[in-house]
């Protein structure tokens, strides 16, 4: 057996080597420094120009529709469309994390070292086309996680958050790979066009295949922290650094969702023998929505709340993976999920970003009284965090109305109209924790003192700049919404 | 005379059965225990089960890509437990203790 590799090949995957040579630079020069850590400007350089050019390369390869390494990884619209919104999101993150009281102190080398690569293990996961290298991506981007919220500055949630967020995502990583070693023992490969083509012949007569594919399933799920197994995500998200935290939920998110758009592309849900799953799976998008809105309802905490309406986010998103899996009109349902994701990361990482703006010290831990005032403050910050939060309800003109917009129609279309009424249901109920913030923020009376601190320039105008694409991209989103149909029909 | 001979003859249903037994007691050793340690070796008797699973499937289907996937969940474990490792000694550090029960800051 002969294995060649061209040129061409590492050609497609230079993405993630500029992103990696970009991370090491730091790093190397702090040791080159005698473990001095130079001006985090200058890292945050070296980080911005790994991501540009990774984007850059990730733009020119976009159209190609190759495979490459004999087929171990595919660059198809869906892997190019995620990879761009990965790259942004982490350059987000990464302006963040260095203006943060929590990660950037001595170790933002070490921070931005484990981010980028994170990002390369994202990458990764978006591209595999073999189930080996999903496996591979996701546990390099779980590990870099790890360790960056526990070099987190701030000392005891941060332990805690770490390790109750790395023994759940091996234990769950460890069931996704047990479900993937049963699906080489049936299939014989594992390779994804492998599985997706024998998929619905073998999920109709092989139930050791079917118990694989439902433990693949469930990895997946962990992952993107739906309804049973979402129990991680508030502590997680609370407890790390915010910087991290906004990472987290929107990046990790975005690829998960990504690798389930690409199984559920096998067109499994249309197999009987899978239809018990499938009814399963429509009750956890309901549950999922009801347990992140009602959660939501409850918490004290600004980022424990942004937590629990993450999940809910996520069982909006599951409707849509639904819809994209029974066969017909499944394109619809496929180009609501990455439209939802898109719109999802820039809303959620912005309004984490605010919250992020807000912190003084590395332990603080917002809560609503702490937003008292802040229209009267700085009111450019609190306009751009109203646009943020009307835009995760789904307020008209904004982006995130367009998301569940496309998701739920794609669902009527489906016939799935009872998951798409407990949508909006489930948006009703948020809209009282959404509008709780605008609330404080223009009406209540500030308690402890006004706001004196400087905002720091590069986060503010970040977040400045995330509120505005959400009000552009929602007046303007049926272009991006072809562009996404139109990358997305030549996976399906 | 009884026939033995069924029973000596290992086939792959006593592997994948091994395994799944091996992995039930990683999966308990996770969710019941408190220390840490204990945790992280529940860890890792859950990859190995999934190991022998793929090395079985591999000697019956005849191709080498799970022996193959066999060394990437070994380099892949062998990580974890660095990381789970560097994890425990920083809980030390700070608690002086190697065990879960200080984690109550965050719930609700």
């Amino acid at each position: 057996m002969e294995i060649q590799f061209k040129l061409v090949d590492f050609l497609l995957v230079s993405p993630a080597v500029a992103l990696f040579i970009f991370s090491c630079i730091p790093l190397l020069i702090k040791v080159l420094r005698g473990n001095v850590e130079q001006n985090s400007f200058a890292t945050l350089i070296w980080g911005y120009m790994g991501i540009i050019i990774a984007a850059g390369l990730t733009v020119a390869t976009m159209g190609s529709n190759r495979t490459a390494f004999e087929g171990a990884l595919v660059f198809d619209g869906l892997s190019g469309f995620t990879g761009l919104v990965l790259l942004f999101v982490a350059a987000v993150s990464l302006t963040f994390a260095r203006d943060s009281e929590s990660t950037n102190d001595k170790q933002f080398t070490e921070n931005m070292f484990l981010m980028l690569n994170c990002v390369v293990g994202m990458l990764t996961m978006a591209w595999a086309n073999d189930l080996i290298v999903v496996f591979v991506g996701l546990e390099l981007f779980s590990l870099c996680l790890y360790m960056m919220i526990a070099l987190s500055l701030e000392q005891r949630t941060s332990k805690e958050a770490a390790f109750k967020y790395f023994i759940l995502g091996s234990f769950a990583s460890a069931l996704m790979l047990y479900g993937i070693s049963f699906i080489y023992g049936t299939v014989g490969s594992t390779y994804l066009p492998d599985m997706i083509s024998a998929a619905p012949n073998l999920l109709a007569t092989n139930r050791l295949f079917l118990f694989g594919f439902v433990l693949l399933l469930v990895g997946v799920c962990f992952k993107v922290a739906i309804f049973p197994f979402h129990a991680w995500a508030p502590d997680v998200y609370q407890g790390s650094p915010t910087p991290l935290t906004s990472f987290m939920a929107t990046a990790v998110k975005a690829v998960s969702l990504a690798f389930f758009l690409r199984l559920v592309a096998s067109q499994a849900f249309s197999v009987e023998r899978f239809w018990p799953f499938v009814d399963v799976l429509q009750w956890l998008a309901v549950l999922t929505i009801l347990v992140g809105n009602v959660g939501a309802f409850r918490q004290k905490s600004l980022k424990r709340m942004m937590a629990y309406s993450s999940i809910a986010h996520s069982g909006y998103v599951l409707i849509g993976l639904i819809a994209a899996g029974i066969g017909g009109a499944s394109m619809l349902g496929a180009g609501g999920v990455m439209f939802y994701i898109f719109s999802y990361s820039i809303m959620t990482i912005g309004a984490f970003g605010v919250l992020h703006l807000l912190e003084t010290r590395a332990d603080s831990d917002l809560t609503f009284e702490d937003l008292r005032g802040l229209g009267r403050d700085k009111p450019w910050l609190a306009l751009a965090m109203t646009i943020l939060l009307l835009s995760l309800t789904g307020i008209p003109p904004t982006l995130g109305f367009w998301g569940k917009f496309f998701i739920f129609s794609a669902a009527v279309k489906q016939g799935l109209v009872w998951l798409a009424i407990w949508g909006v249901v489930g948006s009703i109920i948020s809209v009282y924790y959404y509008l709780r913030p605008i609330v404080a923020m223009y009406m209540e009376e500030p308690t402890a003192g006004r706001y004196t601190f400087e905002l720091r320039p590069l986060s503010y105008f970040a977040v400045l700049f995330l509120a505005l694409l959400t009000m552009a991209f929602g007046l303007a989103s049926e272009p991006v919404y072809q562009a996404v149909l139109a990358s997305v029909s030549k996976v399906f | 005379m009884l026939d033995t001979e069924a029973l000596m003859r290992i086939g792959l249903g006593h592997y994948i059965a091994l395994s799944g037994i091996i992995f039930s007691f990683g999966m308990i050793a996770v969710m019941m225990r408190k220390n840490v340690i204990v945790m992280l070796m529940g860890v890792e008797l859950m990859l190995n089960a999934v190991n022998l699973s793929f090395v079985a499937f591999a000697k019956e289907a005849g191709n080498l890509n799970g022996h193959i996937m066999v060394f990437f969940v070994m380099t892949i474990a062998a990580a974890e437990a660095g990381v789970g490792l560097a994890l425990a000694v920083a809980i030390y550090k700070k608690f002086h203790e190697v065990n879960i029960r200080f984690f109550e800051q965050l719930k609700g």
